[in-house]
């Protein structure tokens, strides 16, 4: 059925915006967990871990975003197992938020001068507690630009969640436009909508690494 | 028994050996210096006693704990040996007053008021009680390696080891961190200190050890030290860093 644009569709519109803050809260929710277990392991002193971390950034890096989302929602059906859009999604954009964000932890963490850790270990503090007091602090300091940064990057390919059919801000200007044939106007609206989700957040990356290699 | 005792200590990196064979007995009270070219192993010598390095052989005894043993803990003791270092290593996110109360809350289990204490008093003997709340970067050298000294004195450490810790500083900021360490010396501290300030070796400490080829080629007490050196190893190093 072919529709005028009318009042409600910005208003369906910001509704789904919600489903993609909700898509990328998941993916952080995952990304984060598992991606300090990278930057823990990528920053070991075991080889084995080391290795093990290099290799999941590599292969996270090395193939698209989209490419992993056909591979959950496709490719767990054929194991028998049917897993809803939402499902795929939320798994494939965690496993792709690790490998970046573990990589840009990993760097932070080893970018902290070994004296650090040798000024806190001849005052008695154990392992943990000079990561804890320390290390970690510094390393939050230094990784928390990039990591704003990436999060911008996130929560415009949740856009890519539309092409298996879970419906946040991209796909239902997608519907919309159909409904209504009129695609300019929606997918401008699309377009402002990010915007106004990512800018603060840009705004506020830039704010930060102003203050990190400014006053320190 | 000694406060410091190593015996027959050997330490390597890969196949490069640093220390060979050193043996040292330091008694309480006692005030050492440690000169030598560098790359002769004296940082080392250092570092071993506090466990920042491991041995590959031998014995580190200090004040009755075996350092060179990895099943010793070495947290109690740590708290009890204070380490300086050539390039300060404040802490740069924390304030001049966290810095030093660290060690006293998380390692002693101090409160915080106790420690702020502390810090104050150990400031105070470092002259520099109005930087309690400065960060690092708002700092000189100088006076960045005077918290670094206020931040181990806090501990109340039986032993104090200093890495040339005027090595890094402009010349001029020398004299206020040797002055520090004239007064620590003063009130009895046992101190081990690495250093190229001959005249304050010299001045202040009780014995001086060369170290040349990861031994220590020779020692004695400061004045005969430096009078009249008896291998030609230690007359050449002299000549060379006194003229």
């Amino acid at each position: 059925m072919i529709r005028e644009l009318s009042w409600v569709d910005p208003l369906y519109l910001i509704l789904a915006l919600r489903w993609t803050v909700a898509i990328t809260l998941l993916a952080l929710a995952g990304g984060t967990s598992l991606g300090l277990v990278v930057a823990a392991c990528g920053s070991s002193g075991n080889t084995a871990a080391r290795l093990a971390a290099r290799g999941y950034v590599g292969l996270v890096q090395g193939i698209p975003l989209l490419a992993w989302l056909f591979l959950f929602f496709f490719g767990f059906p054929i194991f028998g197992i049917d897993v809803p859009g939402w499902l795929a999604a939320t798994v494939a954009f965690s496993v792709y938020s690790a490998g970046f964000l573990g990589e840009i932890w990993r760097g932070a963490l080893i970018s902290i001068p070994k004296t650090q850790w040798e000024a806190s270990a001849s005052m008695g503090l154990s392992y943990l507690e000079q990561l804890r007091h320390v290390i970690i602090p510094q390393a939050v300091r230094i990784a928390t630009p990039p990591t704003v940064g990436f999060i911008v990057q996130l929560i415009k390919n949740t856009s890519l969640a539309s092409v298996i059919g879970f419906v946040e801000l991209t796909r239902e200007g997608q519907m919309t436009a159909a409904a209504t044939l009129a695609p300019l106007p929606v997918y401008l609206m699309v377009g402002a909508l990010y915007f106004a989700l990512c800018y603060p957040l840009t705004t506020y990356s830039r704010f930060l690494e102003r203050r990190l290699h400014g006053a320190g | 028994m000694a406060l410091v005792e190593l015996r027959s200590v050997v330490k390597r990196f890969g196949d490069h050996v640093v220390l060979k064979n050193v043996d040292l007995s330091v008694e309480k009270g006692e005030i050492i210096a440690i000169i030598g070219r560098s790359g002769s192993g004296k940082s080392t010598l250092l570092r071993c006693i506090n466990g920042l390095e491991s041995v590959q052989s031998g014995e580190v005894l200090v004040d009755g704990v075996a350092v060179h043993d990895p099943k010793s803990d070495l947290r109690n003791l740590r708290a009890r040996v204070g380490f300086v270092f050539q390039s300060f290593n404040l802490f740069p996110h924390l304030t001049v007053e966290r810095n030093i109360t660290l060690g006293p809350t998380i390692v002693k289990g101090l409160d915080r008021a106790k420690a702020a204490v502390l810090a104050r008093e150990a400031l105070r003997r470092v002259g520099l009680e109005e930087k309690l709340n400065a960060y690092a970067d708002q700092l000189s050298g100088g006076q960045q390696q005077r918290v670094a000294i206020a931040r181990s004195l806090a501990m109340s450490p039986t032993i104090m080891l200093f890495d040339e810790i005027t090595s890094a500083l402009d010349p001029e900021l020398v004299g206020e961190v040797l002055r520090v360490l004239e007064n620590m010396a003063r009130e009895g501290m046992t101190m081990l200190l690495v250093t190229h300030e001959m005249n304050f070796a010299r001045r202040v400490a009780n014995r001086v050890l060369f170290m040349n080829q990861g031994t220590i080629w020779e020692q004695g007490p400061a004045a005969e030290f430096f009078q009249s050196p008896k291998t030609d190893e230690l007359k050449n190093f002299l000549g060379s860093v006194l003229n």
